[in-house]
């Protein structure tokens, strides 16, 4: 369980870092085939934070703010789309699709999206077999939570119960096609039909997500099965960084803007006395310190040599 | 004093053994648990390592496999099955995106110690989608071992290099070798992946073969006039490129015998690293020899038309000496 103040600090250091990181792409640092995170750190942040040290994750494409919950160093975060040395992929993986930290649980990504629901549900079963006591927790788009892997993984941990998680993040597209043309029910209500529990979230409020996540984590550990969490949440730009939108109307596009989840956190805990405008901005500016640090030693990275290409083929 | 098993019972003593060695090894897959497989391979494992150890699963190939490359990037060692090798299709991404690539993709991070088992082969009526042989499939994606055993030592001793491996490796066992029986060695046996094997010494030419077509290459040379070496390379990655050519330097003619079709399959690829790195050790065109170019037909008579025969074999060896 996190506080309000912790889930608001992760929240803007995960957004000050992708600010950091599009300043990168600007320069021509970095790789520009990246997803955007804004919008979706209420989910990503508020359910992460539900998760021990121990616990693992299986984070999906958009943003950061997941693994950077989980703890992994901010300067390997930037090593990783510098491509450099200095990378949780030692300059292998070049971007978001595969950071890997298995010290701090995290588990990685699958490239073909969905593939991570199979292997989630494998790392519970693991859990479950060696007794660990660790729950796994796995993100997914809405556009992923179409694939039939999703069927598959989630049959068999309801069938056996196991510590598992699935966090639907539904900002309403799956690249450029709307949920509703793309699937005929809802995600939540698939719950009941895997024997798992489900429930409905708002991810502009982080803090909402954060106490449902709690309680599905707690019920995972227990041995009370796995739950799907579906937050609702927004796509504040596109689906990548070109992505002009023209499937968009300028219209949802506002209203999309209007539920940014840092906002609302900053305005409920200013509203509510939980914390001073000084101390917001204490954090903030701490946050970006942090990740300013973090990226200037990312930087000082070797690009890694021709003898990395073949390292990892085989043990 | 080795003993005499059968192919089955030595794939099922490796995984005893492995299993009373180490208790990260874990068994899942289709019926493999109470049933002990739809064709007995794992009976009385359930009995004897319980339901924690051996795992039956869900009808769900990408589980079975996108699973266990969960499992085994957490610290067990899962032996899955699918329940025929034909199903490697349904968990295509998982096996040769998830367990080939999770490692290197992350950067080293991870290391994926799991055998996939994947009963192949015709079997005299199991249809054009029961009876493949695709060791193939895998060779276009780097990452994972291609396994073929056989005889039953061979089969004991390269599934339980296997399972100790930290790579993922792709284990083919075929349904038609289950019940030919071998002398296997007493103790500890262990066959090292990647080595090929002489399994019948010759002068004159050289049939390079794998899995079921061993022993019909076995066959065609017994009966043929020629003095004819059999290699069998146990496999197709890592492949023992140095066995193959030293064999071919003594023979100068080559012979390369697979079950499945006989376009893009593994002798394809050797036929092709010959061509390349070693056509100056033959005296003659290299012959393949495969399965007919069309899926298997249903009808156990149509199918035994379709894939090599011995005879088919002593014939190419024939041509390839003419």
């Amino acid at each position: 369980m996190s506080s309000r103040l912790e889930i608001y600090r992760v929240m803007v250091l995960a957004q000050a870092w992708e600010q950091a990181l599009l300043r990168l792409i600007d320069e021509n640092l970095a790789p520009a085939s990246y997803h955007p995170g804004r919008g979706s750190e209420g989910s990503e942040v508020g359910a992460t934070l539900a998760l021990e040290d121990t616990d693992y994750l299986l984070y999906d494409h958009r943003g950061m703010a997941h693994i950077i919950a989980k703890g992994t160093s901010l300067t390997a975060l930037f090593g990783d789309f510098l491509g450099n040395e200095l990378g949780t992929t030692n300059g292998l993986g070049a971007g978001i699709v595969h950071v890997a930290d298995p010290e701090r649980g995290v588990l990685g990504q699958s490239g073909t999206l969905g593939g991570s629901q199979l292997i989630a549900s494998g790392a519970a079963l693991s859990a479950k077999l060696r007794k660990s006591g660790q729950v796994t927790m796995c993100f997914m788009g809405d556009g992923a939570a179409n694939r039939g892997t999703f069927h598959e993984a989630a049959n068999a941990a309801g069938a056996w119960k196991l510590p598992l998680v699935f966090v639907v993040q539904n900002n309403g597209w799956a690249v450029s096609t709307p949920t509703e043309h793309s699937t005929g029910g809802s995600f939540v209500d698939r719950a009941k039909g895997y024997g798992w529990h489900g429930v409905q979230v708002d991810g502009q409020n982080p803090f909402d997500v954060h106490d449902v996540a709690v309680e599905a984590v707690e019920r995972a550990r227990s041995n009370n099965g796995p739950t799907l969490i579906e937050v609702k949440t927004v796509r504040l730009t596109g689906h990548y960084l070109a992505d002009p939108q023209q499937y968009r109307s300028a219209e949802t596009k506002a209203d999309a803007s209007t539920k940014d989840p840092i906002v609302f956190a900053r305005k409920l805990l200013h509203e509510s006395g939980e914390a001073t405008e000084d101390e917001l901005e204490k954090i903030e500016a701490e946050a970006r310190t942090q990740v300013d640090n973090a990226r200037d030693e990312a930087l000082k990275g070797n690009q890694p040599g021709q003898d990395l290409l073949t390292r990892y083929t085989y043990v | 004093m080795p003993r005499t098993i059968t192919y089955s019972e030595a794939i099922n003593e490796a995984l005893r053994e492995e299993m009373e060695r180490d208790e990260r090894v874990v068994l899942l897959g289709e019926d493999v648990g109470r049933m002990g497989g739809i064709f007995g391979v794992t009976h009385d494992l359930y009995e004897r390592f319980g339901p924690d150890r051996v795992l039956d699963t869900p009808i769900s190939e990408m589980f079975i496999v996108g699973g266990a490359v969960g499992l085994a990037i957490t610290g067990l060692r899962p032996v899955a099955e699918l329940q025929f090798a034909d199903f490697i299709f349904n968990a295509a991404d998982e096996t040769y995106a998830k367990m080939s690539k999770w490692r290197y993709m992350h950067g080293g991070n991870f290391t994926v110690p799991m055998t996939l088992r994947l009963p192949e082969g015709a079997t005299g009526g199991g249809g054009a989608e029961h009876s493949l042989c695709p060791e193939a499939a895998l060779l276009a994606h780097p990452g994972a071992h291609i396994v073929v055993p056989s005889t039953p030592a061979d089969a004991k001793g390269l599934l339980k290099a296997a399972i100790r491996d930290d790579n993922p490796v792709a284990f083919f066992e075929h349904k038609g070798l289950y019940a030919t029986r071998g002398e296997v060695p007493d103790g500890e046996h262990l066959v090292e992946i990647g080595k090929a094997d002489i399994k019948r010494e010759g002068t004159d030419v050289t049939v390079v073969a794998w899995g079921r077509m061993v022993s019909r290459a076995l066959e065609a040379a017994k009966n043929s006039d020629a003095s004819v070496e059999v290699l069998d390379t146990r496999g197709l990655r890592p492949l023992d490129t140095d066995a193959i050519f030293a064999s071919i330097e003594k023979t100068g003619r080559l012979v390369i015998a697979q079950e499945a079709p006989k376009t893009g399959g593994g002798a394809s690829e050797i036929a092709a690293i010959v061509a390349e790195e070693a056509i100056d050790l033959l005296d003659a065109p290299i012959k393949r020899v495969g399965a007919l170019d069309i899926p298997l037909p249903q009808n156990a008579m149509l199918e035994a038309m379709a894939i090599p025969t011995a005879a088919e074999i002593q014939v190419a060896i024939k041509e390839v000496l003419a």
